[in-house]
């Protein structure tokens, strides 16, 4: 037997409920991808949308675990190593003028690239002006990232991207894996080091809801992998937030195959994996 | 069959042994091909780039790997870009995911067939291609389902045949061909 829903609106619907009994809004992430999140969901727990719509008015804690399933969690150490050691090298050393340096990781999930970028920073003496915060959706995410504790056999590519973008040159002296992490449980657990732990300032935050009112101005903001899952409305909504708090010349930084859409390419100019913010016009990105 | 206006899409699917097979059918192509084309090859994930730029060398119409949220439009074939899932969406836009893996695989074949199964229903073509694994076995059954026309790579032409062994255990495609027939099946549709 099948619980899979074939029809988009009554999924629709469904996150109409949602919305009322939880704090979660997913009513304007992409049509494909929540059809295909929300028929997960069903399948897993073996429940039909009907089901579903009860458990999810009565239930808060079932909600919160439905939660995490709906929303995509995955990230890694350096994904995308080429585009980290192009960070390292070319745009964040001409941030040893600032005096201070906000960052923003928006949409952290379990915190591999907050501690990725964090290696980064302190490699270029960055990381002790830096003031970071990091949120994210999911209150178990973050809790996770907190605790800085990653699985070897899911992180398996941690050193080989690590030496990719650290010791990528091959004149200097080499950076060791153990300045920054260290292996406990015969080598199954790979903890981050308190140095790239005590600095950041996990928060849980809602993009969709947007109320960014408390935080300062970026230097920087990572949201990678993150707007994919958006439709352009919304997508809209928080490349303006995400302009509006922004310095002069900030950057941002989207995933490997993410574009700005419609106004705001006009608002940022694009420079290989950064977008920058500029307030004058200009029509090619 | 002169039913060229009939597919808003063609997915080509394959795995081990299929960069040659995809590069020889681009290469048959004609120039004006009016059916967009959408790949997704499995690849290893530190071999990022090369890919597309070896297929260019020599297709006949201009090979990309999208961004997230790409129109998609005909005389272009679509590359499934490195450790995305690619997705086609209701409103003939390119959708990208990191989700989970699925069959081990990111990009995963099933993803991208069944998606165009549900948003083209019958007027997809789904081409699976040689392959080590079983990704895109079911994912083509789905455009099947939807009677959307279905072409398996002869097993005896492939250099590895369990992905298309996997998809003949699940139906009957409607054409089982090699990638010679595969390039003039496509040509003929678009004359």
């Amino acid at each position: 037997m099948t619980y899979k829903v074939d029809n988009i609106a009554e999924i629709k619907t469904y996150l109409k409920e949602l919305k009322k009994y939880s704090p979660y809004d997913f009513c304007e992430y992409s049509d494909s991808s929540i059809y295909r999140r929300i028929n997960k969901v069903l399948e897993d727990h073996r429940l039909s949308l009907d089901e579903l719509m009860d458990k999810t008015r009565s239930d808060s804690l079932f909600v919160e675990d439905i939660v995490q399933e709906i929303t995509v969690n995955t990230t890694e150490f350096f994904r995308d190593p080429e585009i980290w050691r192009d960070l390292y090298t070319g745009y964040f050393p001409s941030l040893k003028n600032k005096k201070e340096l906000n960052v923003w990781h928006a949409g952290c999930s379990s915190g591999q690239e907050v501690y990725s970028n964090n290696i980064l920073l302190n490699e270029l003496g960055l990381l002790e002006k830096s003031n970071i915060v990091a949120t994210d959706l999911n209150s178990k995410m973050l809790k996770a990232a907190k605790k800085g504790e990653y699985n070897h056999r899911y992180n398996h590519k941690i050193i080989d991207n690590f030496n990719s973008v650290i010791n990528g040159n091959a004149f200097a002296d080499k950076v060791r894996f153990d300045k920054y992490f260290e292996f406990s449980g015969d080598n199954d657990i790979i903890r981050v080091k308190k140095i790239l732990k005590s600095c950041v300032d996990f928060r849980r935050h809602d993009l969709v809801k947007g109320d960014i009112s408390s935080f300062q101005k970026f230097d920087i903001i990572f949201c990678r992998n993150v707007l994919i899952y958006f439709n352009t409305n919304l997508q809209t909504r928080i490349l303006k937030y995400f302009h509006d708090h922004l310095t002069n010349g900030g950057m941002l930084i989207l995933g490997n195959h993410e574009g700005l859409t419609g106004f705001f390419k006009t608002k940022f100019i694009k420079n290989g994996p950064v977008f920058i913010k500029t307030n004058a016009f200009h029509f090619q990105y | 069959m002169n039913d060229n206006k009939r597919y808003k899409a063609v997915i080509i699917g394959g795995s081990a042994g299929s960069f040659s097979v995809v590069s020889k059918i681009l290469s048959k192509l004609d120039p004006d091909f009016p059916v967009p084309v959408i790949i997704c090859l499995h690849r290893l994930k530190h071999v990022r780039s090369g890919l597309v730029e070896g297929l260019n060398m020599k297709s006949k119409i201009k090979v990309v790997e999208p961004n997230d949220k790409e129109r998609i439009t005909g005389k272009r074939a679509y590359l499934a870009p490195s450790n995305y899932h690619l997705f086609i969406e209701y409103d003939n836009t390119i959708h990208l995911s990191t989700e989970e893996t699925l069959n081990h695989s990111r990009p995963s074949i099933d993803y991208t067939f069944s998606s165009a199964a549900y948003t083209y229903r019958d007027k997809v073509l789904g081409i699976i291609l040689t392959g080590a694994n079983k990704d895109g076995a079911s994912g083509l059954k789905d455009i099947h389902d939807k009677n959307g026309t279905t072409i398996i790579q002869d097993p005896d032409s492939c250099d590895i045949n369990t992905m298309t062994k996997a998809a003949l255990k699940l139906f009957e495609p409607d054409h089982v061909m090699t990638p010679e027939k595969i390039a003039e099946y496509l040509n003929q549709l678009a004359v």
